[in-house]
């Protein structure tokens, strides 16, 4: 059985999967940046002053929460292509995983908004801070964290669902797993295999995300600015009650 | 900095016939105030009564719906004048406010809210702010916890933090709102000796406050609001052991015993 997996000559096929993992990437880069930012203009779209634009905001996530993506990536790819809009599978597919995680991605950037209590934007309007000085010194810092855990999530979601796009032969890793099996009649071994490349590109992603939330919420600085600050901070500070570090 | 600058703002407040109301509600029905430069007055009456509201008016945190605010010689609201964004910032930089609720930045520790105040609302280099807010954590004796967040003091160090952030800002009028309603008797005297030390040092303060002793000794005038109205004001001894009004005899005798 484990002398099979050999049968399939993968140096042969090594620049196939090579393209398939580029690909893979690009299309998972390339969609979450893109989804961040619709999400986040769908997110402060639904926490607006403008009904009607709230409204909007508000019936578009919900319906492409409730349809399937590869749906929608038919409804992109071939239904637009017959009413005469014909997409690459590139645009296609990014198109269709943005819409899709970008109303997903809204929904948690618009609850880590929410969770910012008023209070913290009464307190920073009471020592003069603009309005525009509180959302990114005051609010922004605190959703981001609050926001953090969902949004990799849906990076990790997003990069398996890279491989739906195999229906529009993307020449993702999926897609290239699809022709090496059909090339060598070898589906166990090649999707074992291509299961364990998605595995190896997104179990790193996930610990590589907490590793980041711990050490946010253990109050480690990332920016060497505030590393700096810090530091004078604790050398000045009288240790009477020493505070635990990570 | 626009027009409303520091010394425009220095000192005195001045309150005509204030209203407020929120929906159908009306919270402040007519208040008089004159605070002199320099002076304490302290707010007493029941929760509910519009002590809060009225010092939320006075930064603007609540726009009013009648009658006047001038801080020094500036008017800050009348039924002519709408401040613009920034002036209503200017002010704000002026007139500090520090909460029940404390209301630090969870996400940064002790000094960084101390110096985040001075960076963002004052622009000062982070080196000096860092020097500023190491200062005044020092006089409200928390050199010791500077490095700490929020959710590592307790309740009293975290309001005297609150205090230290307020004047970083460097304002001249200091607005209470309960600043120890939420605290243990120990917090309390901790918190209410760094405002008597800034009582002291010539701040003007305006303190909502259920500590009597505190007023006692502390106020130059206190004024008892009920209703949305100053139904009582004058000297402490006055307005506490001899007060005029019946409601503010029943509010003495059910906060004393």
């Amino acid at each position: 059985m484990v002398r099979n997996l050999f049968h399939v000559d993968w140096p042969h096929y090594l620049p196939d999967i090579a393209t398939g993992i580029r690909w893979t990437i690009e299309f998972t880069l390339v969609s979450f940046v893109l989804a961040v930012i619709w999400g986040l203009v769908l997110a402060l779209a639904r926490g607006g002053r403008v009904p009607p634009v709230r409204w909007l905001a508000y019936g578009y996530t919900e319906l492409f929460k409730n349809i399937p993506i590869i749906t929608e990536i038919f409804i992109i790819y071939y239904g637009l292509g017959q009413v005469g809009i014909t997409l690459g599978t590139f645009s296609a597919g990014v198109i269709s995983l943005v819409l899709f995680y970008g109303a997903y991605l809204a929904e948690i950037f618009r609850g880590a908004l929410q969770s910012i209590p008023e209070t913290q934007k009464e307190a920073s309007a009471a020592l003069g801070f603009s309005s525009l000085q509180i959302i990114r010194h005051v609010v922004l810092p605190q959703a981001v964290r609050v926001a953090l855990p969902g949004t990799t999530t849906m990076l990790v979601d997003l990069l398996k669902s890279t491989s739906l796009l195999i229906t529009i032969a993307a020449a993702e890793l999926m897609n290239q797993a699809q022709t090496i099996s059909s090339e060598t009649f070898r589906p166990m071994e090649v999707y074992i295999v291509v299961g364990a490349i998605y595995f190896a590109m997104c179990f790193p992603l996930s610990r590589l995300a907490l590793l980041v939330e711990h050490k946010l919420s253990a109050g480690v600085a990332l920016s060497p600015m505030r590393r700096r600050t810090l530091r004078l901070i604790r050398s000045r500070s009288v240790a009477a009650h020493p505070v635990h570090w990570q | 900095m626009t027009g409303l600058g520091a010394a425009d703002h220095a000192g005195a407040v001045t309150i005509r016939q204030l209203r407020k109301s929120f929906g159908s509600t009306e919270v402040l029905r007519g208040i008089d105030l004159t605070v002199d430069a320099g002076s304490i007055v302290c707010l007493m009456g029941k929760s509910g009564g519009g002590k809060s509201t009225l010092l939320r008016c006075l930064n603007l945190l609540e726009q009013p719906t009648g009658g006047s605010i001038a801080i020094g010689d500036r008017t800050i609201f009348d039924g002519a004048t709408r401040l613009s964004h920034r002036d209503v910032v200017a002010l704000r930089q002026q007139v500090g406010m520090i909460f029940q609720s404390f209301n630090l930045f969870p996400h940064v520790t002790a000094a960084e809210n101390v110096i985040l105040a001075q960076t963002v609302a004052r622009r000062v280099e982070r080196d000096a702010a860092l020097e500023r807010a190491l200062n005044l954590l020092a006089t409200v004796g928390l050199s010791h916890r500077a490095a700490a967040y929020p959710r590592q003091m307790s309740g009293g160090e975290q309001q005297r933090t609150a205090i230290a952030r307020a004047l970083a800002v460097g304002p001249s009028i200091l607005l209470c709102d309960e600043p120890t309603s939420a605290l243990d008797p120990e917090s309390t005297r901790d918190v209410l000796n760094v405002l008597r030390a800034l009582a002291q040092q010539g701040m003007t303060m305006l303190v909502a406050t259920h500590e009597l002793s505190f007023a006692r000794e502390v106020a130059d005038r206190i004024i008892f609001i009920d209703g949305g109205q100053i139904i009582e004001s004058g000297k402490p001894e006055q307005v506490i052991d001899h007060p005029e009004r019946q409601r503010t005899r029943e509010f003495f005798e059910h906060v004393q015993s």
